[in-house]
């Protein structure tokens, strides 16, 4: 299935959590600011129901996304007030995948975790939760997994400073 | 249960009733397991990751890996340099097969940027990125045989890579990190007598392949190592995450070139140009450690046959599309992956229409093939674990990034 | 029927019923008038510590250079090249000063007093193993009649300097290689023993001088290999696959199993104490390949010790020389298929080591003790 036929299973199975699909577009000629979105497609989901769309997606027979590839988060702009957190999902017999955004607020940043549903979601979560600080709620391991344990602060935000020094050693 | 540890006997003390009503006869000497580092310095963690071990006498009973020894920041260094000056840091994450990362970064941007590539540049791309497989995989051959003790297949297999590494040095200067596929095509054209060159390699290294094969895959040592250790089956395959020759070493028929085909993998593929080996579970069961490297070494002779029709439908052109000379790139995000010698590489690139990324994702292959060992080292023998270990074939630059 | 063997010995070996060894006879010769006698058998065994340790060092520093270019040449590279000129002959000579100027390290949370004593048990112990070993009829430095019992004793030795070595490097990679050396040694030490029993009922004697000697008929050819082919071969062939583990040869190089135990229990040596346990590993490679070569394949007897002894008698030195010439070469063959076998083959894991030992090479040992037997009994 391409983009589309996936997105119309997904609104006509009536999947829980999705909100919307984002098509890459052209700019509008006539409005100057707007510069278009360029890229692959990918659906949004509301962050409160995202390990029911990931159980939808994975038991669906049409679906059948069986593997998650990727999981991710983006900081979009210093201003900007939300986290994206981004799942790649791909299916072995189907041959297709989809991109699932999830958008959640910087303030207290928490999304529930998907170790539950693929076990290749745990080390991707604490990856992800020591570079945003973004808490996966109920993750079984929620250890640092690149960075040293008392490393401070979260380095792929957008207003992280780095350190002048980590124990003695100058960073600069 | 003993009441009296004075009257019982010490020697046969009474069984302990488990859980599940069986019982467990305790010796009275007790023992207990040992913690292990495995790493950062050790030869066979393949670089500077650590696994911590607990293992009684030469049983593993729980394998820990920590990462991070070698993380040098590529994610956030890609926020703040340029398009093209990005391209550099894609070489040190798989630093076997730098030709790959440089193919999905640049495919992710022009996923973006909606460039055309011309049918040259296709192709040199293609030959370059089947011949990095072949010198990756034999990197993968030979070290896993140094895990097992074997130390002359190692110095074989790199023989050929040396000769590969100096074809790659004609085309582009450098023998690691290369990059040579840019955004948008390749760096230059192919020198004069290089197309022969890689023809000479192709013919060489069939010859060769057979007495690889025939050295270390059907050893019977060899075998006896390595078939029934650290089998993975396919749905733990799947719920891992795993990826590439991991995957295909379960048995699961997945490869990214011939399932979601980018560049001409798709047209090569209807022309019989090359096929996606699985495990079979020849030697022993289904996904052991044997299919895994089973997989990749049929896959170097699938890579020849692939450069093989490459050369024959190259054609004059343009190496490089209309990318312009500073590269913009519109607002936009896209997720691309190719397959990497060691599975799906993607990138997620997110553009505000700035001069670089906003956000430059690597998903490395190794990161999420690595997790599957804390479930499938316990139970195994010291030397299994190692087994085990190089049957992955990780990168570190690549789990670390 | 053993007892009764023709002593061949005594006829080519006059000195042999004599005591003391061909140093004690050149001292007893050149020694004047004026030097008490009880000093002569002191300045003898020094003199012959001094040569058994000075050919042991000799040959096995020979056996280092000669590994590396074998390992080279089977791997497509030339080894080394440089050192000393001629195909790098020298490069031995200059690692072993390299590591005897490096520092002399003790790990912090070693057991000093062991850790230290570990390689001099190692190479004591295999050294001693040499003294019972003939050269030739007259180049002995101890003619033992329980020859071959105490070889295999002192080379069993090594294995309590390993075991020291490991436990107390405080590492537990050291502890582990050790451990390994311990198991394998014992599992091996069975059919080692056994398959040497086989050519001990075909020679009739534990003497190693008279067992050589034992074997100059049919044109110096008549080795007990071929005097017993049934049972001889598929014993040597054991006595080799033993001997490997024995001496932690790769396939059975687990303890050290560099890929594995890092370096096992050589871990935490280096410098002069780490060349010790170098050492010691191709002086019993030495020792094995020379005890194979004098019970199955003919000690120093060969058509060229055969003609040496017709044209200049056998207490000759030349026929000695001849003699010693034969066994060092066959043993160097000997140490050449090891190293051929080194870098084959992958190697075993520890289950398997123990598979292998217990579940089929000794009883395939004590099959062929038992059928040597028969075959001795009926013919």
């Amino acid at each position: 299935m391409d983009f589309q036929g996936i997105y119309d299973h997904l609104k006509a199975k009536d999947t829980p959590g999705l909100l919307t699909a984002d098509h890459p577009r052209l700019p509008d000629p006539e409005n100057k600011k707007d510069k278009g979105r360029f890229g692959s497609p990918f659906v949004e989901v509301d962050p409160q129901h995202i390990c029911e769309f990931m159980v939808a997606c994975r038991d669906d027979d049409r679906l059948g996304f069986d593997l998650l590839a990727d999981l991710s988060a983006a900081d979009p702009a210093e201003e900007s007030e939300e986290f994206w957190v981004l799942y790649q999902l791909l299916s072995i017999n189907h041959r297709h995948r989809l991109m699932v955004k999830s958008r959640i607020s910087k303030e207290g940043a928490n999304i529930n975790t998907l170790s539950g549903i693929f076990r290749a979601a745990q080390w991707h979560e604490r990856e992800c939760a020591e570079m945003f600080g973004i808490q996966f709620n109920g993750h079984p391991d929620p250890r640092n997994m690149l960075l040293p344990d008392d490393w401070e602060g979260y380095p792929l935000r957008k207003d992280y400073e780095f350190p002048e020094e980590y124990h003695g050693i100058s960073c600069v | 249960m003993a009441t009296n540890s004075a009257a019982s006997n010490t020697f046969f003390p009474e069984p302990r009733i488990l859980p599940g009503g069986e019982k467990e006869f305790m010796m009275d000497v007790a023992t207990s397991d040992l913690e292990v580092s495995m790493g950062p310095q050790h030869p066979a963690t393949h670089g500077v990751m650590k696994i911590l071990l607990r293992a009684d006498g030469e049983m593993v009973t729980a394998a820990q890996p920590h990462l991070g020894f070698l993380h040098r920041c590529a994610e956030k260094i890609g926020e703040n340099v340029e398009w093209l000056q990005y391209l550099p840091y894609t070489d040190r994450y798989d630093y076997l097969a730098a030709m790959n990362n440089n193919l999905g970064y640049s495919m992710a941007v022009e996923e973006v940027l909606g460039v055309e590539i011309p049918k040259r540049a296709q192709l040199l791309r293609m030959i370059c990125v089947e011949l990095n497989r072949v010198a990756s995989h034999l990197v993968a051959f030979g070290t896993y045989g140094l895990d097992l003790g074997a130390f002359t297949p190692f110095l074989y297999a790199f023989r050929e890579r040396e000769w590969l590494l100096m074809i790659f040095e004609k085309i582009c200067g450098a023998r690691l990190t290369y990059s040579y596929l840019r955004i948008g095509g390749v760096f230059n054209d192919a020198p004069p007598g290089w197309l022969q060159e890689v023809e000479h390699f192709c013919d060489v290294f069939e010859e060769k392949w057979k007495e690889y094969y025939n050295l270390l895959m059907v050893n019977k040592i060899f075998v006896g190592r390595t078939a029934n250790v650290g089998v993975i089956t396919p749905e733990q395959a799947k719920d891992f995450g795993l990826t590439g020759p991991m995957l295909r070493g379960s048995g699961v028929s997945f490869d990214l070139r011939r399932e979601m085909p980018y560049m001409l993998y798709g047209q090569a593929f209807e022309d019989g140009a090359y096929e996606v080996p699985v495990g079979k579970g020849e030697m022993g069961q289904l996904g052991d450690c044997w299919d895994r490297i089973y997989v990749r070494v049929v896959e170097m002779m699938e890579s020849i046959r692939l450069v093989r029709w490459c050369l024959g439908s190259i054609e004059e052109g343009p190496v490089i599309g209309d990318v312009g000379k500073t590269i913009k790139v519109p607002p936009g995000e896209a997720y691309v992956a190719i397959e990497n010698p060691r599975g799906e590489l993607g990138h997620y690139v997110l553009s505000d229409g700035g001069k670089g990324s906003s956000r430059c994702r690597v998903r490395g292959p190794s990161f999420c093939n690595l997790a599957i060992l804390e479930d499938i080292m316990p139970g195994t023998l010291l030397a299994d674990s190692v087994a085990i270990i190089g049957s992955t074939d990780v990168v570190i630059g690549e789990t670390d990034r | 029927m053993l007892i009764n063997q023709p002593n061949l010995v005594l006829d080519s070996a006059p000195a042999a019923a004599e005591s003391g060894n061909v140093t004690l006879h050149f001292l007893q010769g050149v020694a004047p008038e004026a030097v008490p006698a009880w000093l002569l058998p002191v300045a003898a065994a020094g003199v012959s510590v001094g040569v058994v340790i000075g050919m042991i060092s000799v040959i096995a520093m020979l056996c280092v250079w000669l590994e590396r270019k074998i390992s080279g040449h089977i791997q497509c590279r030339y080894g080394p090249m440089y050192a000393g000129g001629w195909h790098g002959w020298a490069q031995t000579i200059a690692d072993g000063v390299k590591l005897l100027m490096k520092e002399d390290m003790v790990p912090s949370g070693a057991d000093r007093a062991l850790f230290m004593m570990a390689p001099a048990i190692v190479l004591g112990a295999i050294f001693g193993a040499f003294v019972a070993m003939p050269l030739s009829p007259d180049f002995y430095f101890a003619d033992i009649n329980l020859g071959v019992f105490f070889i295999l004793g002192m080379s069993s030795l090594t294995t309590i300097g390993v075991v020291m070595s490991g436990w107390a490097s405080n590492s537990k990679w050291s502890l582990y290689g050790a451990m390994r050396e311990a198991a394998q040694v014992v599992a091996y030490e069975i059919p080692l023993g056994i398959s040497l029993m086989v050519a001990l009922i075909v020679a009739g004697t534990f003497n190693l001088r008279e067992a050589s000697a034992l074997q100059g008929d049919w044109f110096g050819m008549g080795w007990f290999v071929f005097k017993n082919p049934l049972f001889m071969i598929p014993a040597s062939i054991l006595f080799f696959i033993s001997a490997l583990a024995e001496t932690k040869r790769a396939p059975f190089d687990l303890p050290e199993a560099e890929s594995e135990l890092v370096a096992g229990f050589l871990t935490e040596y280096s410098g002069i104490r780490w060349s010790f346990f170098f050492m010691e590993e191709y002086a019993a490679m030495y020792l094995m390949s020379l005890v194979a070569s004098v019970f199955f394949f003919g000690g120093f007897q060969s058509p060229f010790t055969y003609l040496a002894i017709e044209q200049f008698g056998a207490d000759s030195f030349i026929a000695n020389l001849v003699g010693a010439v034969t066994l060092i070469v066959k043993s160097m063959f000997g140490i050449c298929l090891m190293m051929w076998v080194r870098w084959t083959l992958p190697r075993v894991r520890i289950d398997q080591v123990m598979t292998m030992g217990y579940k089929y090479l000794t009883p395939l040992s004590l099959i062929c003790v038992l059928g040597a037997a028969v075959w001795e009994a009926i013919i």
